[in-house]
């Protein structure tokens, strides 16, 4: 029994190391951003990258990506984030990210739109993005 | 319900005509079922018998982005109280000068409180409704300019919003239906928020005129008093009654923590209405929650204070009846009230919360009490 529990907890780490969060942008993105800038941009904050090209950041919609991005980067359940979002976009100062499906077509999206930013699952970054932060 | 096919209409329009302007269609939701725990008392217009209509609203959000920082948007409410019928609260164009520098122009909600641009959607604060003591200026919209200018000053977001315009509709101030014009309405305000804190501190002014509702005892009582005074020559005293082009101001401070999952909100305002029956508001509200997860639990705690300077009483001793009617008029317009809320809010999901409001409210004048149960559940699409 204790062996199994022993098992258990060595793949639920395994797991949650397995389970980072790789933000990406278009390979012709030289701009550098830390964690602080990503939650920003995220918050509708801040709107351009730093060499003055306004910003197309792209959500994905209800999976573990979203939960570990907003949980790590971003600091509010989606809950407080939908309670934060309904606050701007119902009084016109503001409007969330666009909400993807999965990790495959934020990938597109970030390969095909210069000025995108998104976040995938680590595991599934591909040679045609670049990663410009892991959390 | 024709005007809600006419914001259809006008959205279609918006999508043929621009191929490339991107229309996003949002929602909020409030069912609201509530009533007094008393049976002769009413409060937030509950009686005794439950009634799911009063605070529901349904409203929708029809926004376009036209070309070049240029947006179209247009906010349907549908109230319970006002049998549903779907009326437009906003309506209004803006244009982005730059990320921080925008201006709106067109039919917008006057930022007289923290929660006043969303007082509606019920999803984006703790209570079924704001605290009722502050948030009572019985109207909310206005026609006209709103600049706002966002910027980070350091770790700090400022927000600064000027706007200039004017209202005029039927509103409930004296009696149930009085008739308001106000001009020249002037505001601003600034929000600075750091994280987990956030401070307010607004200002307004408008020229004010209310004419009362002759259908009621105490709206022909004070045109009564205003009449026989100016037909007596008391032309100051008959404009001190009467609500005509007169200076009204609005303050209001206010600030939020929410800090490792404690909550805590409080606001403070002063309404007054210069040479004019109305008497003289100030109200401030203080409410703490703690957040567990998914659920919120909350106290607040409210107080309401309306009534006239003592100079303005006793101003024509030498004309004891007509002083007497003007103090008593003076005195009709005292309150003092207080009211203790306890509830909670549950995210049963990431778009809806169910809610639970219990408020005691307490009338300091004739010492009287009235409970009220409310439930909620609030969404946003």
């Amino acid at each position: 029994m204790k062996k199994l529990i022993l098992a258990s907890l060595i793949s639920t780490c395994s797991f949650v190391a397995f389970a980072d969060v790789a933000v990406i942008v278009n390979p012709s993105n030289s701009n550098s951003l830390d964690k602080n800038e990503i939650k920003k941009i995220y918050l509708g904050k801040s709107k351009s990258f730093a060499d003055g090209v306004k910003v197309n950041p792209v959500n994905q919609n209800g999976n573990s990506v979203v939960d570990e991005f907003n949980n790590k980067v971003v600091g509010k359940s989606s809950s407080q984030l939908n309670a934060y979002w309904s606050k701007l976009v119902f009084t016109g100062k503001g409007t969330p990210p666009e909400k993807l499906d999965s990790d495959q077509a934020v990938i597109d999206f970030v390969v095909s739109n210069a000025d995108s930013i998104g976040y995938i699952d680590s595991a599934k970054v591909s040679d045609a993005v670049k990663v410009i932060a892991t959390f | 319900m024709k005007k809600l096919s006419l914001a259809v209409a006008i959205c279609c329009a918006c999508v043929t005509s621009y191929a490339n302007a991107e229309v996003r269609i949002n929602g909020f939701a409030s069912i609201v079922g509530g009533k007094t725990l008393d049976n002769d008392s009413t409060l937030y217009e509950y009686d005794n018998d439950i009634s799911f209509k009063n605070e529901s609203v349904f409203a929708l959000q029809l926004s376009a982005d036209l070309q070049d920082k240029l947006s179209a948007t247009a906010q349907i409410v549908a109230r319970g109280e006002n049998d549903f019928n779907a009326e437009f609260e906003w309506a209004y164009l803006t244009y982005e000068f730059t990320d921080e520098l925008q201006l709106s122009a067109g039919k917008m909600r006057v930022p007289f409180y923290r929660y006043s641009d969303f007082i509606d959607v019920g999803y984006a604060y703790r209570w079924v409704r704001p605290p009722q003591s502050v948030y009572n200026i019985p109207f909310s919209t206005y026609e006209g300019l709103s600049l706002l200018h966002t910027s980070q000053l350091g770790d700090w977001d400022s927000t600064l919003q000027i706007i200039y315009g004017s209202f005029d509709g039927n509103i409930g101030v004296v009696t149930y239906n009085d008739k308001a014009e106000l001009n020249d309405i002037a505001g601003i305000n600034w929000t600075l928020s750091y994280d987990w804190f956030s401070a307010r501190a607004a200002y307004l002014v408008a020229e004010t005129s209310i004419g009362l509702s002759d259908q009621e005892p105490t709206g022909q009582a004070l045109n009564g008093l205003e009449k026989t005074l100016r037909d007596n020559g008391l032309v100051t005293q008959a404009n001190d009654i009467a609500i005509s082009e007169d200076d009204g101001t609005f303050i209001g401070v206010g600030f939020s923590i929410d800090y490792n999952d404690i909550l805590f909100d409080a606001e403070y305002t002063q309404l007054e209405v210069e040479n004019s029956i109305l008497a003289k508001q100030s109200q401030y509200y203080a409410s703490v929650g703690y957040r567990m997860d998914e659920i919120i639990v909350h106290f607040t705690y409210e107080n309401n204070d309306d009534k006239h300077d003592a100079a303005d009483f006793d101003k024509i001793t030498q004309i004891p009846d007509l002083n007497g009617a003007i103090n008593q008029a003076l005195l009709g317009t005292k309150a003092q009230s207080t009211v203790y809320t306890i509830g909670t809010r549950y995210d049963f999901h990431p778009s809806a919360a169910l809610k639970v409001d219990f408020s005691r409210f307490k009338n300091d004048i004739t010492d009287t009490e009235t409970d009220v149960i409310a439930v909620a559940v609030d969404l946003v699409f």
